[in-house]
C-alpha cells in the first residue's frame, strides 16, 4: 500500500517535470520542421499559419511578383493595431478634454509620443501600401478569374482603410482636425448642390441626412467625435478585419497570387538551385488528399516549383513585416505627427487641408463640392469595381502589363495622364474658371463642367481610344487606370505643395502672406 | 531563398537599434533630467520625476515645475542653478495656485519650448514676465484707484515718513527700526487692501509713543497730517500684493480711458466695453499691421501707438502716449478678464464690484476729471481736437468759470448733452453722487486757477428780443461754427435741451458778449477786422432765437 | 429527402430539389424578417429624434458707433449683423461651400478654405460656393435684435 502510495506521487512528481516539454509536444505537434512532412503539417496544424497553403509557389516568392505590398499593408495595420490600442488607454473622447489627453499622451506618457508618431506613420504607410498593392494587382492583371471577387474584397478594404485614416483625423481634437472634419461633413451634404438646383432639397434632402447621421448633430461636437470614435477604434477595424480573412483566405482558394502559364519553365532552375531548404532531402513527394472530385490542384504542375511555405514563405513575410516596422519607427523617430491649436469653431485653419490622400479631390472640391467630394470619387469606385467584370481576357496574367500595349501603352498613358492633369490645372490656375469669366453662372454648369470632370473626360476619351486601337477591354483599362493614378498624383501634389491661404496657388509656402 | 533571411535580419537589426535608440532618449535625455541631476536639495540628490500641479477649481495642471523644481511643492533647491530656484514671494502660493494661472503657457507640456508656448502651434506665448500680475485680474478688481500722480504723492509720502522703517512692503523695509533683533515690529502692510487695516492706527501709534519709555517710539514715530493721513489710508486701501497692477490701473484712470470705455460696471459708451478684452481670442487678432511678435500684449501696445493702423475704422484717437504709459496701459487691458471660477473663489474686491456697483476709480474730484473727462476736455480742461472728430469744448477758460454756476456745470456733467458725446454721467446706473459732482466741478474751478462764478442776481429767463433778428445775426455771425440749425460744428451745439435747460439767459448772453478766452470764440461785443460789434439788443436776439431752439424744437425760420 | 428508385445515388450528383417545403421557407422566411426589421431600427438610430446641439437664437445690441457697411460679428457667433438707412440685417458667415466661417471684409466676404468671395448682400462673386450667404431672421425689440442662426429669410430682408 505504501509503496502503491509513493510510486502515484512518484509520478504526479515525473508528470509535473515533464509538463513543459509536454506543453509544447501538445501544442505542435508535428514536432521540429525538418522534414518536408514536419514542416506541412506544421502550417496546416497552425490556426495563425493555416491560412497559407503548406508549399509556397517559387514565382509567388520572387520579390518582383508582388513586391511584399500586402504584407506591408497588412504589417502597417497590425503596427497601427497595437499603437492604437496602447493610444486607447489615455484617449478620451470628448471635446477639449481629447485635446487635453493628446497632450498629456505626448509630454507625461512614457513613449507617448513616439507610440502616436509610429501609429500616424504606420497609418499612412498603410494607405500608400494599399493603394500601391491595387496598382500591383491591377498592372499584373491578377484580378482575372478565379480572383474576381478577391478584387472586390481589396476594393473594400481601400474604402475601409481610408475611411479608418479620416475617422482618425478628428481625434486630436485640433485644428487640423476640426476643420478637415468640418469640411468632410459638408461635403457629405454636397448632394444638396444638385437637390437645390432641382429645386427638391426641401423633399428629399439626402446631404443633409448624410450629414447629420455622421456628425449625430448639425455642428461638429461631443456627438461628432463620439461617432467618429467609434467608427475608428471598433466598426471600421471589425469590417477591416473581417475583410481581411476572407481576403487572405481567397487567395488560398484561388490557388494563391496569380502567375502566368509558363511560369513553371520560368523558374524551373531557379528550383534547381534553392532546393533543398535545409540539409535533408525530401523523402519523398506528395498531395494533400482531397475529397474533391476531379484532378488535384497539384497535379500536373510540378512539385519540384513549389517550396514548403515553413520557413521559405515565413522568412519573406515576417522580412517585410519588420521591413515595415522598421520604415514606421523610422518615420517616427524623425518627424513627430503633427498636433496643431486647439479646435476654434469660430476660426478657420487657413488653409484648411484633409488628409494628404484626399487632397487631390479637394482640388476638385474648389470647384463643386458635389463633383470632388462625391461625384468623381463615386465614379472612379463604381469603374474599379467592374474591372475584372470588364475585362475577361487571357493574355498577360501575372505579368506586369502583359497584356496588349505591354510597357509601351503604360509609358503613353504616362504621359497623357500627367500630361493632360498638369494643364488643366495650370489653366485652371492661370485663367480661372467658369465663374471668373460668367459671374452670374449657375451652380449647376460649375458641378457639370469643372477641371474634375473635364479631365475624367480627357481619359476616358483617350481610354476609348486605346480600345479601339488594341481591340482589348484590357488595353483601356490600362490606359485609364494609369491616366487616373497620375491624375490622383498630380491633383494631389497640387493640393498638398502648391495652395496656400485662400486655397490660391503659392509655389512654395515661404510665399504666403503671414498671418 | 537566402535574401529574405538577409531581409529578415537587417531588418529585425534595424527596428532593434531604432527601440534602443527611442529608450535611451525617452529615459535620459529629457532636457528636465538633466536640470533635476543638477539640482542639489539641502538632503542631498534631488528625486528626479515629473513634479506638477493641479488645481481642479481653476482647472489647471502645471508641470512648468519639473523644470522649475524649486517652486515644487515641498522642495527647497538649495544650489544656485537659475531654472530650479524658489518662487518669489507672492501673495498666492505658487504650489496651490498653479504656474499658468498667472503666467498663462502650456501647462501640460514638459519641455521647454513647449511649455513657455513658444512653438507654432501654441495660440500665446507665456505673458512676459514684467505682465505676470495682469493675471491678477482674472479674479480681483482693485477699487478705488486713484490717478497716478496722487498715487505716487501717496507712495512718496508712505516712503518719506518712513513706514519702511518698522513696517514691511511688497518684501521690502522693516529691517532697520525699532527692533534690531526681530528685524521689524510693525505689522506686513502687503496685503491691508485686502484683509483691511486699523482705522485708528494713528491715534493707537500716539498712544504707543506715549506709553513707551525706551524711546524708540520717541525717535521713529513723529505727527502725521490730516492731508497726509488721508494719502496713506489711500494707499493702504491699495496694497494687495500687486503694485505693478495698481500702477497700470492709476495710469489707466488718469489718461480719461472711463470716458470712451466700460470696464465692469462704469464707463462711457463711445468706445467698445473694455469689461474681458484680456481674454481676447488671439486667434481671432488682426496682425497685418503688427510689427515684432505677434502675441497679444505685442498687438495692444502696437494698438495705443497707432489705433486706426491697427484695427480698421477704429474711432479711437491717438493720445501720444509715452512708452511707459503704453506699458502700463498694456498690462491693464491685460488684466481685464473673468475667469470662469466657482463662485466661492470670488474674491470680495470682484464682488463688491460686480454686485454693489463699487467704483473702481478713487472718487475725488482730480482722478473723476482724469479718468473721465481728461480724454475729451484735455488734462488742462481746455479742450481737445483730434483728427476726424469734433473738437471738444473748453471748460476753464475764465469766462466759462465765472459765467457758469457750480449748478450749471454739475447739471451739465450729471445730465449731459443728449445726442451729443457729451453723457449724461450723472443720471445713470451708478451714476455719479452729488458729492463726486461737487468734487468734480471744485476740481475743475481748482483746474482753472480758481475762478469763482460771478454772481447772478437777474432771473433765469429775461431775454425778450427779436427772434427773426436773432436768427438773422445768428446765420451771420454764428452759424459758420455752430451750424444753420445751431446743431453744432466747429463749435458746440447750441439747440441741446441739454444746454438750453441748464443754461441762464445770462450765461448765454455773457457768453456772446464775452466770448471764450482761448478758444476761437471770440467776445461779440468787442469788434474785429471783420466786423461790427454787436450790440446788447442785438445780442439779447440772439438769445431769444437760441431759447426758441429749445421751446418748440422747430427748425429755425420754418 | 427522395430519391428516384432503380438509380443508385451517387455522392457527387445534385440533390434534388425538395418541390415543397413549407416549413423550411416559413422559418427562413420568419428569419429574414425579423432580421430586416431589427436592421431597420438600427438604421433608424444614427439620427435622433431631436438634435442636442444647443438653441442658436441669441439676442445682441448693436453698438451706436456701428457704422454703415461695417459688419458687427456677435462674440462666439458666426453672424454679421449689419446697419443700414433701410434697417438692421444678418448675414451667416458661414460658407455655404464647405462650412468654414467665412472673414467680413469691407468689399464683402471671403472665404479662407476654398477662395469662395461673397459680395457684401452674400452673393457670390468668386470660387465653389454654390449660393449666397443666407441672410438670418432678425426681430427687433427696442435696441435689442434677437437673431435665429436656424432660420434663414429671403435676401433683402431688413428690419
Amino acid at each position: 500500500m505504501e509503496k502503491a502510495e509513493s510510486s502515484a506521487l512518484k509520478e504526479i512528481w515525473g508528470n509535473l517535470l515533464s509538463s513543459p516539454r509536454r506543453i509544447y509536444e501538445t501544442a505542435f505537434r508535428s514536432g521540429a520542421p525538418k522534414t518536408d512532412r514536419t514542416r506541412s503539417s506544421f502550417v496546416f496544424g497552425n490556426v495563425f499559419l493555416h491560412l497559407h497553403s503548406v508549399r509556397t509557389h517559387i514565382w509567388s516568392l520572387k520579390w518582383s511578383t508582388t513586391m511584399g505590398l500586402g504584407i506591408i499593408s497588412t504589417a502597417a495595420f497590425l503596427i497601427t493595431l497595437v499603437t492604437g490600442i496602447l493610444l486607447m488607454f489615455y484617449y478620451k473622447p470628448y471635446p477639449d478634454v481629447a485635446y487635453q489627453s493628446m497632450k498629456d499622451i505626448h509630454f507625461v506618457v512614457p513613449t507617448g509620443r513616439f507610440i502616436r508618431n509610429i501609429h500616424r506613420w504606420a497609418a499612412n504607410v498603410m494607405v500608400i501600401a494599399v493603394i500601391l498593392h491595387m496598382a500591383r494587382t491591377f498592372f499584373t492583371a491578377s484580378y482575372r478569374k478565379p480572383r474576381e471577387f478577391n478584387w472586390l474584397i481589396g476594393w473594400g478594404l481601400l474604402v475601409t482603410t481610408l475611411a479608418l485614416s479620416f475617422t482618425g483625423y478628428l481625434l486630436p481634437w485640433d485644428q487640423l482636425a476640426y476643420w478637415a472634419i468640418t469640411i468632410g461633413a459638408n461635403i457629405a451634404q454636397s448632394p444638396r448642390e444638385i437637390t437645390d438646383a432641382l429645386g427638391i432639397t426641401q423633399y428629399f434632402d439626402i446631404g443633409g441626412l448624410q450629414r447629420t447621421i455622421l456628425l449625430g448633430s448639425d455642428e461638429v461636437g461631443a456627438e461628432a467625435l463620439i461617432r467618429f470614435y467609434l467608427l475608428h477604434v471598433m466598426i471600421l477595424p471589425l469590417i477591416l478585419v473581417m475583410l481581411m480573412a476572407v481576403h487572405f483566405w481567397r487567395i488560398r482558394k484561388d490557388g494563391g497570387i496569380a502567375r502566368p502559364d509558363d511560369a513553371d519553365e520560368i523558374v524551373g532552375n531557379e528550383a534547381k538551385t534553392s532546393y533543398p531548404v535545409f540539409t535533408e532531402q525530401p523523402e519523398k513527394t506528395y498531395h494533400l488528399a482531397a475529397i474533391v472530385k476531379g484532378r488535384t490542384p497539384a497535379v500536373g504542375s510540378g512539385p519540384e516549383n513549389t517550396l514548403p511555405s515553413m520557413p521559405h514563405l515565413f522568412y519573406a513575410e515576417l522580412g517585410v513585416l519588420m521591413l515595415t516596422t522598421f520604415i514606421c519607427l523610422a518615420l517616427a523617430l524623425i518627424s513627430d505627427a503633427p498636433l496643431k491649436e486647439i479646435a476654434n469653431p469660430l476660426v478657420p485653419e487657413n488653409p484648411a487641408k484633409a488628409p494628404w490622400y484626399f487632397l487631390g479631390l479637394q482640388e476638385i472640391v474648389s470647384f463643386s463640392a458635389f463633383t470632388g467630394g462625391i461625384g468623381i470619387p463615386a465614379l472612379v469606385w463604381i469603374g474599379l469595381g467592374l474591372i475584372p467584370f470588364l475585362d475577361r481576357e487571357k493574355t498577360g496574367t501575372g505579368r506586369w502589363l502583359g497584356g496588349p500595349g505591354g510597357w509601351n501603352l503604360f509609358i503613353w498613358s504616362l504621359l497623357i495622364g500627367f500630361g493632360a492633369s498638369v494643364g488643366i490645372e495650370a489653366f485652371a490656375i492661370y485663367f480661372g474658371w467658369l465663374r471668373e469669366w460668367f459671374p452670374d453662372v449657375p451652380q449647376l454648369a460649375i458641378t457639370v463642367i469643372n477641371p474634375g470632370t473635364v479631365l475624367t473626360a480627357i481619359y476616358a476619351a483617350y481610354s476609348i481610344y486605346v480600345v479601339r486601337k488594341h481591340g482589348s477591354t484590357r488595353a483601356g483599362a490600362v490606359a485609364l487606370f494609369t491616366c487616373f493614378l497620375c491624375g490622383f498624383v498630380v491633383l494631389t501634389v497640387v493640393g498638398t505643395y502648391f495652395r496656400g491661404p485662400n486655397w490660391e496657388f503659392y509655389w512654395t509656402p515661404s510665399d504666403w502672406p503671414g498671418h | 531563398m537566402k535574401k529574405n533571411k538577409y531581409l529578415l535580419l537587417i531588418s529585425s537589426l534595424g527596428v532593434f537599434a531604432l527601440l534602443v535608440y527611442a529608450a535611451v532618449s525617452e529615459n535620459f535625455f529629457k532636457e528636465w533630467h538633466s536640470i533635476q541631476a543638477g539640482a542639489k536639495t539641502s538632503e542631498g540628490q534631488l528625486d528626479v520625476r515629473l513634479r506638477q500641479i493641479i488645481n481642479p477649481s481653476l482647472g489647471t495642471t502645471d508641470r512648468c515645475v519639473t523644470c522649475h523644481v524649486g517652486m515644487a511643492p515641498g522642495e527647497t533647491v538649495v544650489s544656485d542653478l537659475k531654472v530650479a530656484a524658489p518662487h518669489p514671494p507672492v501673495v498666492h502660493s505658487p504650489t496651490e495656485m498653479g504656474c499658468t494661472t498667472c503666467h498663462s503657457g502650456q501647462g501640460l507640456a514638459t519641455e521647454k519650448l513647449d511649455a513657455h508656448g513658444d512653438v507654432e502651434f501654441w495660440p500665446e506665448p507665456m505673458l512676459p514676465a514684467k505682465y505676470a500680475y495682469a493675471s491678477c485680474g482674472t479674479c480681483h478688481v482693485p477699487l478705488e484707484v486713484p490717478n497716478s500722480a496722487r498715487l505716487e504723492l501717496a507712495r512718496k509720502t508712505f516712503e518719506r515718513l518712513d513706514c519702511y522703517a518698522c513696517h514691511r512692503l511688497d518684501g521690502r523695509g522693516g529691517t532697520l527700526r525699532p527692533s534690531p533683533a526681530t528685524g521689524m515690529e510693525g505689522p506686513d502692510l502687503s496685503h491691508t487692501g485686502i484683509k483691511g487695516f486699523d482705522a485708528n492706527w494713528y491715534p493707537a501709534h500716539l498712544a504707543k509713543k506715549e506709553a513707551d519709555t525706551s524711546g524708540l517710539w520717541a525717535n521713529s514715530f513723529g505727527e502725521v497730517d490730516d492731508n497726509e493721513r488721508a494719502l496713506l489710508d489711500q494707499f493702504l486701501g491699495l496694497q494687495m500684493g500687486a503694485p505693478s497692477l495698481i500702477r497700470a490701473k492709476a495710469e489707466y484712470n488718469s489718461v480719461g480711458c472711463t470716458g470712451c470705455h466700460v470696464t465692469g460696471n462704469f464707463g462711457g459708451e463711445t468706445g467698445v466695453d473694455l469689461s474681458r478684452v484680456g481674454e481676447k481670442d488671439p486667434a481671432r487678432l488682426d496682425y497685418s499691421a503688427i510689427e515684432g511678435a505677434h502675441t497679444y500684449p505685442n498687438w495692444i501696445a502696437q494698438h495705443f501707438r497707432l489705433p486706426l493702423s491697427t484695427v480698421q475704422g477704429s474711432q479711437m484717437p491717438d493720445l501720444a502716449l509715452s512708452d511707459r504709459q503704453i506699458d502700463l496701459l498694456t498690462m491693464y487691458v491685460l488684466s481685464l478678464r473673468r475667469r470662469s471660477v466657482p463662485d466661492i473663489w470670488l474674491p470680495k474686491d470682484r464682488v463688491r464690484a460686480m454686485r454693489f456697483g463699487a467704483r473702481e476709480f478713487a472718487s475725488d474730484g482730480e482722478t473723476i476729471y482724469k479718468a473721465i473727462c481728461s480724454s475729451c476736455h484735455g488734462a488742462s480742461g481746455s479742450g481737445m481736437r483730434y483728427p476726424g472728430l469734433p473738437p471738444y469744448p473748453s471748460i476753464t477758460n475764465r469766462e466759462f468759470l465765472e459765467l457758469a454756476s457750480d449748478d450749471f456745470i454739475a447739471a451739465t456733467i450729471r445730465g449731459g448733452r443728449p445726442g451729443r458725446p457729451m453723457l449724461a454721467w450723472g443720471d445713470r446706473q451708478n451714476g455719479f453722487t452729488a458729492e463726486e459732482l461737487a468734487s468734480v466741478v471744485a476740481y475743475i474751478r481748482a483746474l482753472g486757477g480758481g475762478i469763482a462764478p460771478i454772481p447772478d442776481t437777474r432771473p433765469p429767463r429775461w431775454a425778450a428780443g427779436d427772434a427773426k433778428a436773432g436768427n438773422r445775426l445768428y446765420l451771420a455771425n454764428c452759424a459758420g461754427c455752430h451750424g444753420a440749425l445751431a446743431e453744432g460744428g466747429e463749435g458746440p451745439a447750441l439747440n441741446n435741451p441739454g444746454l438750453l435747460t441748464a443754461a441762464t439767459d445770462t450765461f448765454l448772453f455773457e457768453t456772446i458778449a464775452r466770448g471764450r478766452s482761448g478758444t476761437v470764440m471770440k467776445g461779440f461785443r468787442t469788434p474785429s477786422p471783420t466786423r461790427r460789434a454787436m450790440t446788447d439788443r442785438e445780442i439779447e436776439s440772439v438769445v431769444t432765437y437760441l431759447r426758441s431752439l429749445g421751446a418748440n424744437g422747430k427748425r429755425p425760420g420754418g | 429527402m427522395t430519391t428516384k428508385p432503380g438509380k443508385e445515388a451517387s455522392r457527387f450528383d445534385p440533390e434534388p430539389m425538395p418541390r415543397r417545403d413549407f416549413l423550411g421557407l416559413a422559418a427562413l422566411g420568419s428569419a429574414a424578417a425579423a432580421v430586416i426589421f431589427s436592421l431597420f431600427g438600427m438604421l433608424r438610430l444614427p439620427k435622433a429624434a431631436v438634435l442636442t446641439s444647443p438653441s442658436k437664437k441669441f439676442s445682441v445690441t448693436l453698438p451706436d458707433t456701428l457704422e454703415e457697411g461695417e459688419a458687427f460679428i456677435p462674440e462666439g457667433r458666426s453672424v454679421a449683423v449689419f446697419k443700414d438707412a433701410e434697417g438692421v440685417f444678418a448675414i451667416s458667415t458661414i460658407c455655404t461651400h464647405l462650412g468654414c466661417v467665412v472673414a467680413s471684409r469691407p468689399e464683402g466676404f471671403e472665404c479662407p478654405c476654398h477662395g469662395s468671395r461673397f459680395a457684401g448682400d452674400g452673393t457670390v462673386t468668386k470660387g465653389p460656393a454654390p449660393k449666397a450667404l443666407p441672410w438670418l431672421k432678425v426681430t427687433a425689440d427696442g435696441n435689442r435684435l434677437q437673431i435665429d442662426e436656424n432660420e434663414e429669410v429671403p435676401g433683402g430682408t431688413k428690419v
